[in-house]
C-alpha cells in the first residue's frame, strides 16, 4: 500500500515537474528566440489546436466520440467574429460569446445525441458538421456566404511585436483551458463521465444522472471549442465556411489518440508532436507520404499503444523493471 | 525525489534540443542582399489541388531561368539572378497562413507570386498586407481578393480573370454569334428572350460565376432570360436529376460554372444519361487536356471559354511566344503546361519587368512600379496587347476568347476551334443537327427530323477493326466508332489506326496500377503483427 | 410538376438506392457477424472502383465481367485488413474501431493518390449509347443492367446466407457469437469471411458506380460510404431487408425533397434552389429517425 503511494506521489511529482518546466519553457520561447513571427504564428496556431484537442478529448471522456467537432470550431468562430464587427466589441470579449453560443448548440446536438450509440453519435455529429456549413452558406446576409467576412485582429496589428502578446494571450488562455479541464477530469464529474463511459448501465444504477452529465460533457466541450474556434480566426482575420472541413473535424482526434485518450496531457503531447512530425515532413518535400505516415500512426497507435504517447515513459519503465 | 528531477531535467533537455532544432530549420534565414531577388510561390504544391499547384511552381522556374539565363534583371544598373522559394499552402488555410508568413519573416522575399483557390487566399493575404509585400496574384478567380477592405489591399495585383469576366465574354459571344444562328434556324422572332439554363457549384467560384452572369446581362442590356438557376455541392458525382429539373424548363443554352471533373460528368450525363441535346457553355478554367479525353464524344459542339488553350494558339501578335513556351516546358518538364500555369510564368516577368522599372528592391516602390505598369502581352491575349492593372482594383483585363469542341478523326477526341472573336478565329460556330431549343411546338417538328435522318455510311470501331457499311440513324456514337462516306477513306484511317496502334503497343504503359505496393505494406504490417505476438 | 419529370427523377433516385443498397449490405454484414463498424468501407468502394478502371484499361475485356475480378481483389484486401489491423483491436472498445477505420481512411486515400494521382478517372460502357425511352421517361441500357446486378446479388446473398453451410455458420455467429463458437463454429473465420464478403459487394457497387459513368479518384469514397452508413442506422444495423428499404428511400428522397422543398419556397415566394442540399437532406432524415427511434426503423433492441 505505502509503496503505491509512493509511486504515485512520484508520478504526480513528475508530472507537475515537467508541467512546470514545459509551462516556462513555453513564456521563454519568444525571449529566447526573439520575436520570430514564423515560429510564433506555428505555435499559436498549435495552441489553439492543444485547445481544441482539449476540449474534444473531454466529451470522449465521456464516451462519446463526436466525428464533427468542427460545427462548434466554425460556430465560434462565426459568432465571435460577427458580434465583434457589429457590436464593435473588442475580440476578447467577443470570444467568450462565440463559446457560449457554440456551447448552447452543443447542447441542441447533445440533445438529439443522449440516447444513441457510439457509431450512431460518431455518425450524427459528422453530418450536424455538414448542415452547420449548408446553413452558414446560405445566411449570407449574416455570414457572408461563401465569401466569409473580416474578423477584427485579436491585438491590432498597429502595436509593434503583437504577434508577441497574441501569443502571450492564447498561451494563457490555452493554460487556463487545460486547467479547468484538469479539474474538471479530477472532480466528481469527471468521475461520473468515467463511469458513464466504462458502463452506463451500472452508471445509472449507482445513481448517476447520466443524461445530466453526458449533456454537461457537450457543453463544456463545444464552449473551449467554440473559444479555439474564435481564437484561430481572430489570429487570421478572416473566416470563410472553409472551417467546418473535414480535416478541421479530423485534427484534434489525431491528436488526442497520439498523445493519450481520456488524460488531459495526452491531447497536448499529440498536438506537440504531431505537429513538429508534420513540420519536419514538410521540410523534407514529401507529399501524400505525409498523410499516409499520419494514418499509419493512427492504426499502429491504435493497436500497439492504446494509451498514447504519454503512456510510454510508463511502458519503458515497466520493461525496464522486469 | 532524485528521480523526479532527473526526469525532469531530461525533459527540459529534451524540449530545449527539439525546439532548438526547429529554430533551426525554419531559422535558416539569410541576409537580405542585393545579390539575388527572393520570390516566394504561393501554390498547393500538396493536397486536394497539387495538380494545379505543381504546375504553378514549375511555370514560375521556367521563368527564372529564362530570365537569369540572359543575367537576371536590371536593378539600377546591377544585373541580379531571380531565386525562387516555395510557399505550399497544403490546399488548406492553416498551412497557407504558416507558408506565407515563413515566406515572407524567414526567407524574407521581395515579392509573392501565385496564390491558389480564394478561400485560402483570404486568410494568407492578411499576412502578406501586414508586412506589406507586394503579391501577384495569379490563381484565385474571386474580384473580392482586390477589393476586400478589412485590409489594406494596394499590395495585391490580380493578373488572372475573375469570376466577373468570365461570363461576361460568353455570353456576348452567345448574343453575337450563338442567338442569331438559333433564331434563324427555328424562325424564332427577335423579341424572344434568349432562355438561359444555368448551373452552377454551389461555392465561392459558383456563386460568383452566376452573380457574374447576372451582371453581365444588366450591363449589356442582353435579351436573355435566366429560366433556371441550380446549384450542385462541390465534387458532386451525379447530376441527373438537376439536369433533369434544367432540362425541365426549357432552355435554349445552359451555361456551366463547375470545375473540370463536374463539367465533365456535367456533359456526359446530360447527352447522354438525360438527353437534354443543349449547347453547354463552359468556364475558362476546364480547358485542359483531361476535359476532351473526360467528354469524349460526348463533348462535342460544346462551347469553351479560354484564355490558353492547350490544344489551339490563338493567331496574331502572341502565337510564337506561346509556341515556345510550350516547347521550353516541354523540354523542362516533360509536360504541357495549363492556364494556371502560364499566368503564373507571366507574373514572374511581371515582377521582373516592375523590378527594372523600380530600379530597387524596396517594396514601396515595386508596388509603386506595378500599379503603373504598362508591358507588352506575354502567352496571354490581353485586352489592349498590354499588361497593365486598373487603376480601382488592380486587375490585369484578359481578353477570354471562346472555342467550340470539334470532333478530331485522327486523335479520336474533340478538339478546340477558335471561334469568336472574328479577330483570331479559326472557323465558323456551328449549330449541330441534333441541337433542340428551348420551347417553340412549331420549330421541333423540323428538329426531330434532322436528328433521325438516315445514312448509309461505312464505319469500323474497337471491337470489329474491318470496314463495314451499315445504317446510321440519328445520333449514333460510341467510343471508338469511326464512320466515312466512302470505302477508301475508312480503309486509309483503319490502317492509320491500326498502326498508331501498333506504336502504342511497342511502349510500356505509362502508368502502372499499384496494387504491389498495397501488398507490400500489408505485408510489413503483418511482420510486426507476428513480432509482437510473439513478444506477448 | 409533370409526372414525366418525376418519374425520370424516381429512375435516379432508384440508380443510387442500389449502390447505397451494395454497400450497406456489406456494412451490415460486418456488424453482424463481428459487431465492428468500419468507417473506411467508402475507401473500399473506392479501391474497387479503381481495380476495374486498370483492369478494363489494361485488358479492353467488357467491364461488366471485370467486377467478379474486382470483387475477388477487394476480398483478399478485406481479409487482410480484418486480420492485420480489426482483430488485434478486437473488444478493447467501440472508439478504437471508429478511430482506427479513420487511420485506414487517411492511409488508403492517400496511398491511392500517391499510387494513381488524383486525377478523376472514367470509363465508357460499351452500352453508353443505348437508351430505352418509356413516354418521355429515358432508361439507359446500362441503368437497367445496374438494377438486374443489384438484384442479382441480393438473391444471391440471400441464397449464400441461408442455404449454405457458411452462410448459416455466419448467421450463427451473428445471433449468439458465444453460442456459435461452442457449436464448433470457427468464429474469427466467419469474422474473416464476412469482412471478405463486405469488401466484395463495397467492391461491386464501386464498379457499378464507374461504368455508369461516373468518376473514381481517391478522394470518391467518403460521401457515398457515409450515405450507406447513414442506410445501415435507418433501416437498423444488422437487418438486411432494413438496409434495403432504406437504401431505396434514401435514394429516392434525396433526388425528390429538394425538388418538393423548392416547389415550396416557390409557393411560399422564395427563389432558392436546394438541389445543392442533397447530403444535408440525407443527415436530416438520418437524425430525425435517430431522434424517434435510436435503434433505427427495422433495428433490433439497443443493447
Amino acid at each position: 500500500m505505502k509503496l503505491v503511494r509512493m509511486n504515485m506521489n512520484m508520478n504526480m511529482n513528475m508530472k507537475t515537474w515537467t508541467g512546470i518546466i514545459s509551462l516556462i519553457l513555453a513564456f521563454l520561447i519568444p525571449l529566447i528566440f526573439g520575436i520570430n513571427q514564423y515560429l510564433l504564428t506555428v505555435l499559436i496556431i498549435m495552441l489553439v489546436f492543444i485547445i481544441y484537442s482539449s476540449a474534444w478529448n473531454l466529451l470522449a471522456l465521456s464516451g462519446q466520440a463526436s466525428l464533427g467537432h468542427a460545427a462548434f470550431f466554425g460556430i465560434g468562430g462565426y459568432v465571435s467574429a460577427i458580434v465583434a464587427n457589429t457590436l464593435g466589441m473588442p475580440p476578447i470579449a467577443a470570444i467568450p460569446v462565440g463559446g457560449l453560443f457554440a456551447a448552447f448548440i452543443g447542447v441542441l446536438i447533445g440533445l438529439t445525441c443522449i440516447r444513441m450509440r457510439e457509431w450512431f453519435l460518431a455518425m450524427v455529429t459528422f453530418g450536424f458538421a455538414i448542415i452547420a456549413h449548408t446553413i452558414t452558406t446560405e445566411l449570407s446576409w449574416l455570414t457572408g456566404g461563401w465569401d466569409g467576412i473580416p474578423a477584427k485582429r485579436l491585438i491590432p496589428v498597429t502595436i509593434t511585436n503583437y504577434i508577441m502578446y497574441e501569443y502571450y494571450v492564447i498561451l494563457l488562455i490555452a493554460v487556463a483551458v487545460v486547467v479547468i479541464i484538469y479539474l474538471i477530469a479530477k472532480s466528481r464529474v469527471g468521475l461520473a463521465l468515467q463511469a458513464i463511459r466504462e458502463n452506463e448501465l451500472e452508471a445509472k444504477v449507482m445513481g448517476i444522472n447520466v443524461i445530466k452529465y453526458k449533456l454537461m460533457a457537450f457543453a463544456v466541450s463545444a464552449f473551449f471549442t467554440g473559444i479555439a474556434g474564435a481564437l484561430e480566426i481572430h489570429h487570421f482575420g478572416y473566416i470563410t465556411p472553409e472551417v467546418y472541413g473535414m480535416d478541421i473535424s479530423f485534427w484534434p482526434i489525431l491528436y488526442s489518440i497520439s498523445g493519450g485518450l481520456f488524460t488531459v496531457s495526452g491531447p497536448i503531447l499529440g498536438t506537440i508532436v504531431i505537429t513538429f512530425i508534420w513540420e519536419v515532413l514538410r521540410a523534407f518535400g514529401l507529399m501524400y507520404e505525409r498523410f499516409i505516415l499520419i494514418g499509419v500512426i493512427l492504426v499502429l497507435i491504435v493497436i500497439f499503444l492504446p494509451k498514447g504517447l504519454v503512456s510510454v515513459p510508463e511502458k519503458i519503465k515497466s520493461r525496464l523493471q522486469l | 525525489m532524485k528521480m523526479n528531477k532527473k526526469y525532469g531535467i531530461l525533459f527540459a533537455v529534451l524540449v530545449v534540443s527539439v525546439l532548438l532544432v526547429f529554430a533551426a530549420s525554419v531559422g535558416q534565414s539569410k541576409e537580405p542582399g542585393v545579390e539575388e531577388i527572393k520570390i516566394g510561390i504561393v501554390a498547393p504544391l500538396t493536397g486536394g489541388a497539387s495538380t494545379t499547384g505543381t504546375d504553378m511552381w514549375q511555370s514560375a522556374v521556367l521563368a527564372a531561368e529564362q530570365i537569369n539565363a540572359k543575367g537576371g534583371v536590371d536593378v539600377g544598373g546591377v544585373y541580379v539572378p531571380i531565386t525562387l522559394v516555395k510557399g505550399d499552402t497544403e490546399t488548406s488555410r492553416e498551412s497557407g497562413v504558416k507558408a506565407v508568413t515563413k515566406l515572407i519573416t524567414e526567407d524574407k522575399v521581395d515579392l509573392l507570386i501565385g496564390g491558389f483557390s480564394s478561400g485560402i487566399t483570404y486568410a494568407d493575404q492578411v499576412v502578406a498586407a501586414e508586412h506589406k509585400v507586394p503579391f501577384i496574384i495569379t490563381g484565385a478567380s474571386s474580384p473580392i481578393v482586390t477589393r476586400r477592405t478589412d485590409i489594406d489591399t494596394s499590395y495585391f495585383f490580380h493578373h488572372c480573370p475573375t469570376t466577373d469576366d468570365y461570363p461576361e465574354a460568353t455570353l456576348l459571344f452567345v448574343n453575337e454569334v450563338v442567338k442569331p444562328e438559333i433564331y434563324e434556324r427555328f424562325n424564332f422572332s427577335e423579341d424572344r428572350p434568349l432562355r438561359l439554363g444555368v448551373l452552377y457549384q454551389d461555392s465561392k467560384y459558383g456563386e460568383g460565376v452566376y452573380e457574374g452572369i447576372k451582371k453581365a446581362i444588366e450591363k449589356h442590356n442582353l435579351n436573355m432570360e435566366i429560366v433556371s438557376a441550380e446549384k450542385f455541392k462541390m465534387s458532386e458525382t451525379d447530376f441527373r436529376t438537376v439536369l433533369t429539373v434544367i432540362k425541365e424548363s426549357k432552355p435554349d443554352v445552359v451555361y456551366v460554372a463547375a470545375f473540370l471533373n463536374e463539367q465533365t460528368l456535367i456533359v456526359t450525363q446530360g447527352r447522354k444519361d438525360v438527353g437534354m441535346n443543349t449547347i453547354y457553355l463552359s468556364v475558362e478554367c476546364n480547358d485542359d487536356p483531361d476535359y476532351y479525353t473526360g467528354v469524349g464524344r460526348w463533348g462535342e459542339y460544346s462551347i469553351q471559354e479560354s484564355r490558353f488553350s492547350p490544344y489551339t494558339i490563338p493567331s496574331g501578335p502572341i502565337h510564337e511566344a506561346v509556341e515556345k513556351f510550350r516547347e521550353d516546358f516541354k523540354n523542362r518538364w516533360g509536360t504541357s503546361p495549363s492556364m494556371m500555369g502560364a499566368s503564373t510564368y507571366e507574373g514572374v516577368y511581371i515582377a521582373a519587368e516592375a523590378i527594372k522599372n523600380a530600379g530597387t528592391l524596396d517594396k514601396e516602390k515595386v508596388r509603386a512600379s506595378l500599379a503603373e505598369l504598362e508591358m507588352p502581352q506575354i502567352v496571354e491575349v490581353m485586352q489592349n496587347g498590354v499588361i497593365n492593372f486598373s487603376s480601382d482594383y488592380r486587375e490585369s483585363k484578359f481578353a477570354l476568347y471562346m472555342e467550340q469542341l470539334i470532333w478530331n478523326e485522327s486523335v479520336g477526341e474533340t478538339r478546340p476551334k477558335i471561334v469568336w472573336p472574328d479577330s483570331i478565329k479559326e472557323t465558323d460556330f456551328v449549330l449541330p443537327d441534333w441541337y433542340e431549343p428551348g420551347s417553340s411546338p412549331a420549330a421541333t417538328a423540323t428538329a426531330t427530323k434532322a436528328t433521325e435522318e438516315c445514312k448509309t455510311l461505312w464505319y469500323f470501331d474497337e471491337e470489329s477493326l474491318k470496314c463495314q457499311q451499315k445504317e446510321f440513324c440519328g445520333m449514333y456514337m460510341y467510343k471508338g466508332l469511326r464512320t466515312f462516306e466512302t470505302e477508301e477513306e475508312c480503309k486509309a484511317a483503319l490502317d492509320k489506326y491500326l498502326r498508331e496502334k501498333g506504336e502504342e503497343k511497342e511502349t510500356p504503359a505509362p502508368e502502372e496500377p499499384g496494387f504491389e505496393a498495397f501488398l507490400t505494406i500489408a505485408s510489413l504490417l503483418a511482420i510486426a503483427y507476428m513480432v509482437q505476438r510473439r513478444r506477448k | 410538376m409533370e409526372p414525366g419529370v418525376l418519374i425520370q427523377i424516381l429512375v435516379w433516385g432508384l440508380y443510387a438506392g442500389c449502390i447505397y443498397i451494395l454497400l450497406a449490405i456489406g456494412l451490415n454484414l460486418i456488424f453482424g457477424v463481428m459487431k465492428v463498424v468500419n468507417f473506411a468501407h467508402g475507401e473500399l468502394l473506392m479501391l474497387g472502383a479503381y481495380a476495374t478502371f486498370w483492369i478494363y484499361t489494361l485488358s479492353g475485356v467488357n467491364p461488366y465481367l471485370i467486377i467478379a475480378l474486382a470483387m475477388i481483389i477487394l476480398g483478399i484486401i478485406g481479409v487482410f485488413i480484418e486480420r492485420l489491423c480489426f482483430r488485434p483491436i478486437k473488444g478493447t472498445g467501440k472508439l478504437n474501431e471508429i478511430f482506427l477505420s479513420l487511420g485506414l481512411i487517411y492511409l488508403f486515400q492517400n496511398l491511392a493518390a500517391l499510387l494513381w494521382t488524383t486525377d478523376s478517372r472514367s470509363i465508357h460502357s460499351p452500352y453508353s449509347n443505348v437508351s430505352v425511352s418509356v413516354g418521355s421517361v429515358r432508361l439507359p441500357l446500362d441503368y437497367i443492367i445496374i438494377i438486374l446486378f443489384t438484384i442479382v446479388f441480393l438473391i444471391a446473398f440471400q441464397l449464400f446466407m441461408k442455404r449454405t453451410t457458411i452462410g448459416r455458420a455466419m448467421r450463427a455467429t451473428s445471433q449468439n457469437r458465444d453460442a456459435a463458437a461452442l457449436m464448433g463454429i470457427n468464429v474469427e473465420r466467419m469474422d474473416m469471411l464476412s469482412f471478405a464478403l463486405g469488401s466484395a459487394l463495397a467492391a461491386a457497387a464501386g464498379s457499378l458506380w464507374l461504368i455508369s459513368g461516373q468518376i473514381v479518384d481517391p478522394y470518391m469514397g467518403s460521401i457515398p460510404a457515409i450515405k450507406a452508413f447513414a442506410v445501415v442506422i435507418i433501416g437498423g444495423l444488422g437487418s438486411i431487408p432494413g438496409a434495403i428499404v432504406a437504401g431505396l428511400t434514401l435514394g429516392i428522397a434525396e433526388n425528390v425533397v429538394p425538388l418538393f422543398m423548392q416547389s415550396f419556397a416557390g409557393l411560399l415566394g422564395v427563389s432558392m434552389s436546394f438541389t445543392a442540399w442533397k447530403d444535408t437532406i440525407a443527415f436530416f432524415i438520418l437524425i430525425i429517425v435517430l431522434v424517434i427511434r435510436p435503434t433505427g426503423i427495422f433495428g433490433e433492441k439497443g443493447e
